[in-house]
């Protein structure tokens, strides 16, 4: 599904600065894969590069074995409205625009009929039970329940691949349960492959795999057996070993 | 770092944030920079004509202070309200109130200090160019020429300095009762959507509709009462038009799905809808504004061309000669100054009879007599049969009385009574009343006439360039009154109305252009959240094609929905002038409203332009 080769990213300036180092990683269809590490530690930005929004100095990303880094701007933004969604930290809805208008964005910029989008609309909200919001405008919602209606407009054109940069970032913590476990029925149920980048061990627990980098290197990669709860306790004391103490304690600000 | 410091840095370090305001000031200042050079113009504090001239140049500057007055304000709070939010940060760490208020106060003097200093600066340049095209594109002869005007300098610092000085007080005080709250979630807090009242959508439409068909119908000296009236109903009905009809209409068209949910409608219309109320202002004024500037230009240009066309339909011979008696030494000084110059010229002359014809005094003309005119004017001549009489009608003229001349009858002295039957349009003969014209044998045989007039009539065929300067001649040395030349009096009336038409010009375009400026403003007020939502959009997947229509049309909606409305005001307001004076004014008027809209649309092009590469550049 996913294949990302010795990717470096160097950002230049007056002290050039590698938020990346030969990073590998290889994520199978279906597969939810969480991505931490320290603040600076290039999480974000590989992410981004996965994401198509930024590009890496060396190395290769393949999404379903193409390159999509290789592709024109205007293909590239097709690409992403159709065959990506986004999860983000601030939900970057439209404040402009209702619930249900934010969620067909996507697929209205595609032009498709009224009538298809009105009822994709309808079936992923009642999946995700936001329908009593659905004409509600942005600023009329809870932070969980924006972020729901975030993850409806990522989900409703049915990408191959789910990205979510800090999804529980804004939340509380029921906001973010109730989030992380509509993510993992939606991996479950639709068979999305999601790739997650996290500071919440919490939310990390949630994923079948957790892969730890650290100043732009692979770190370490954890797997998920049965239990949650013993997940949970790996990802604690991996961060711990990381540097931090089970949170997230910055060791570079950029 | 003392507070001083700090306000200063706050401006200098920070020049992308304030250079929209300072440019708009800066620019407002050049308008009456540029202007006050010629209001205080030593050629025009001369003469009588010219003294008018001034006085009209004081009030439109009048006109002007308080349009830049209130321009400025309203860039100063739009600008402010972009600032919200660093006010917010500033008042937590500690900031009190009244030091804000300084702040506020010291910054705007710093801008006003330099947007005035530097305006002056590019005055002067401005002042040169125009003038340089005042120049060529009118007669002026070199009148108004480039100075050092020390007086005006003077002028414009003081009242501009006062002018920032008075705004800045004023914002301050604006500022006071903002809660810390509101200001901190200044920028996200939602404006809300406009709502409109469907009484008040209806009233825009029938007020204007009011006022067009008033405009239309009435005709004459009527348009002068109606004036003040239709322009009140029109008004009120483009701000109505604005706040209410354009909501009710894009709140229509949200609602229709097809529509609304159209590809990039969606980000459009919603974005439309949410600015419409700070739209709206902004609309309103500048299509009053543009309309005013419409008609003003289209009036003055109007006048003119309806002044000239008369003149010369009314004097279609260049050179005429007019005496009761005539004073053989005064055509030939007009036969001697044609040869002087070079000229070649054709010349006829006839003894006009005016006869009592029911209350009035009638020219009764001889066919051969009228056929000579009509050949040095190119017309075809006429034939007359004996016992047939025509009435002529001046051509273009439609105060002669014809249809009187029709009625009556010619008695002649062999007793015969001639009836007239059939009326032609000519030239041919001087223009007051309309008059009559028999065959040879017939004039013969009519009664005495009451009195006699000499009249000459020269036709300049070569060495035309000359015809100015001879003209100048032949009027010094023949008695006044008696000698017409056409050409010299187009002349003069061009000269004379020249600085007159260059005023009015000069306020027109700078009514126009401060009008683009609000737009300009307007646009960019917007351009952070432009900027931060297309980002958004981005990451989800939007082409630059996309980005670009969305971009396009937006910058298309705010640039032409006022200057189409002013249009169509300005073409009402022309059609209704053209029913005052009873002239044409269809091709002055296309020519203005169609210039304005080019100007307007190169302005769209560039401004376009740049917006749209700001907001990529954030992409």
């Amino acid at each position: 599904m996913l294949e990302v080769k010795q990717v470096s990213k160097i950002y230049e300036g007056k002290i050039a600065y590698k938020a990346l180092d030969h990073i590998n990683l290889s994520i199978e269809e279906g597969e939810f894969v969480g991505i931490m590490g320290p603040s600076g530690s290039g999480k974000t930005t590989l992410l981004n590069m996965i994401a198509t929004i930024d590009e890496p100095t060396t190395g290769v990303i393949l999404i379903n074995g193409e390159n999509p880094h290789l592709l024109k701007k205007e293909e590239l933004a097709k690409f992403r409205r159709r065959e990506l969604g986004f999860v983000f930290q601030d939900f970057n809805l439209l404040h402009t625009l209702t619930v249900e208008e934010n969620i067909v964005l996507p697929l209205t910029l595609d032009g498709k009929k009224v009538q298809e989008m009105k009822q994709k609309a309808q079936e992923i909200a009642e999946k995700l039970g936001i329908t009593p919001i659905m004409n509600k405008r942005t600023v009329e919602i809870s932070g969980g329940q924006a972020q729901r209606a975030a993850v409806a407009r990522a989900m409703i054109h049915v990408p191959k691949m789910l990205l979510a940069d800090e999804p529980t970032g804004n939340l509380d913590s029921k906001s973010s349960k109730d989030v992380m476990e509509m993510l993992e029925s939606i991996n479950k149920n639709e068979r999305t492959t999601m790739l997650l980048v996290t500071h919440d061990p919490q939310a990390a627990s949630y994923c079948n795999r957790v892969i730890f980098i650290r100043d732009g290197r692979f770190y370490s990669e954890i797997h998920r057996g049965d239990n949650r709860q013993a997940f949970f306790q790996k990802i604690i004391d991996t961060l711990s070993l990381l540097g931090g103490d089970g949170h997230d304690l910055s060791q570079i600000r950029v | 770092m003392t507070f001083r410091r700090f306000a200063f840095n706050n401006v200098v370090r920070n020049k992308r944030l304030y250079a929209a305001y300072f440019l708009s000031s800066l620019f407002t200042v050049m308008v009456f920079f540029t202007f006050a050079i010629f209001a205080f113009h030593p050629v025009l504090a001369g003469s009588e004509m010219n003294k008018a001239v001034q006085r009209g140049m004081n009030i439109s500057a009048g006109i002007i202070y308080v349009f830049s007055f209130f321009f400025i304000l309203y860039s100063m709070s739009s600008f402010l309200n972009t600032r919200k939010k660093e006010f917010g940060s500033l008042m937590i760490l500690g900031m009190s109130v009244r030091q804000i208020r300084l702040m506020v106060f010291l910054e705007n003097m710093v801008i006003g200090f330099f947007a005035t200093a530097g305006g002056i600066l590019l005055g002067l340049i401005f002042s040169k160019g125009i003038l340089l095209i005042g120049e060529n594109v009118l007669v002026m002869d070199g009148a108004l020429n480039f100075y050092i005007p020390i007086q005006a300098i003077l002028v414009t610092f003081v009242s501009f300095m006062l002018l920032f000085f008075f705004i800045s007080l004023f914002v301050s005080y604006v500022l006071r009762s903002r809660k810390l709250i509101d200001l901190i979630k200044g920028n996200k807090k939602s404006k809300g959507e406009p709502k409109a009242n469907l009484f008040l959508t209806v009233l825009a439409v029938l007020l204007i509709g009011i006022g067009y068909a008033a405009a239309f119908i009435v005709k004459g000296t009527l348009v002068i009462v109606a004036m003040l009236p239709v322009i009140v109903v029109v008004i009120l009905g483009t701000y109505l038009l604005f706040t209410q009809l354009s909501v009710y209409l894009i709140r229509r068209l949200k609602k229709n799905d097809n529509i609304f949910w159209r590809k990039t409608n969606m980000i459009l219309l919603s974005d439309l809808s949410f600015r419409m109320k700070d739209n709206a202002r902004t609309f309103f004024m500048v299509a009053i504004v543009s309309t005013v500037a419409f008609s003003a230009i289209g009036t003055l240009f109007g006048f003119q061309t309806f002044l000239t066309a008369g003149l010369k339909n009314n004097n279609p011979y260049t050179f005429s000669y007019t005496a009761v008696k005539q004073n053989e030494q005064d055509v030939a000084v007009i036969n001697e100054t044609i040869r002087e110059e070079k000229m070649k010229a054709n010349h006829e002359q006839t003894t006009l009879r005016y006869y009592e014809i029911g209350q009035d005094s009638i020219v009764i003309s001889r066919e051969s007599d009228f056929n000579r005119f009509a050949k040095l004017l190119g017309e075809d001549p006429i034939d007359i049969q004996n016992g047939q009489v025509k009435v002529v009608e001046f051509t273009g003229n439609q105060f002669g009385q014809t249809d009187e001349l029709l009625e009556q009858s010619i008695k002649l002295n062999t007793g015969v009574t001639l009836r007239p039957k059939e009326v032609i349009s000519s030239r041919a003969l001087p223009a007051t009343d309309s008059y009559y014209v028999v065959s040879d044998q017939d004039f013969e045989e009519l009664p005495a006439s009451k009195r006699e007039e000499s009249y000459h009539a020269w036709q300049v065929t070569d060495g035309k360039e000359n015809i100015v300067e001879a003209s100048k001649k032949i009027a010094e040395m023949v008695s006044p009154g008696e000698f017409y030349a056409k050409d010299y009096s187009i002349y003069q009336l061009n000269k004379q109305y020249g600085l007159v038409l260059f005023v009015g010009l000069f306020i027109g375009i700078v009514f126009f252009v401060s009008a683009g400026s609000f737009l300009y403003f307007r646009l960019y007020a917007d351009l952070e959240e432009d900027k931060q939502k297309f980002r958004s959009i981005a990451k989800i997947g939007l082409t630059e094609k996309e980005l670009k229509k969305v971009l396009t049309r937006q910058t298309a909606i705010l640039f032409f929905t006022p200057i189409l409305v002013a249009l169509i005001h300005g073409a009402v307001a022309l059609t209704s002038l053209s029913h005052l004076f009873f002239y044409d004014l269809t091709k002055v008027s296309i020519a203005v409203l169609g210039v304005f809209l080019l100007i307007q649309i190169v302005y769209f092009a560039i401004v376009r332009f740049f917006y749209t590469k700001q907001v990529r550049s954030v992409l």
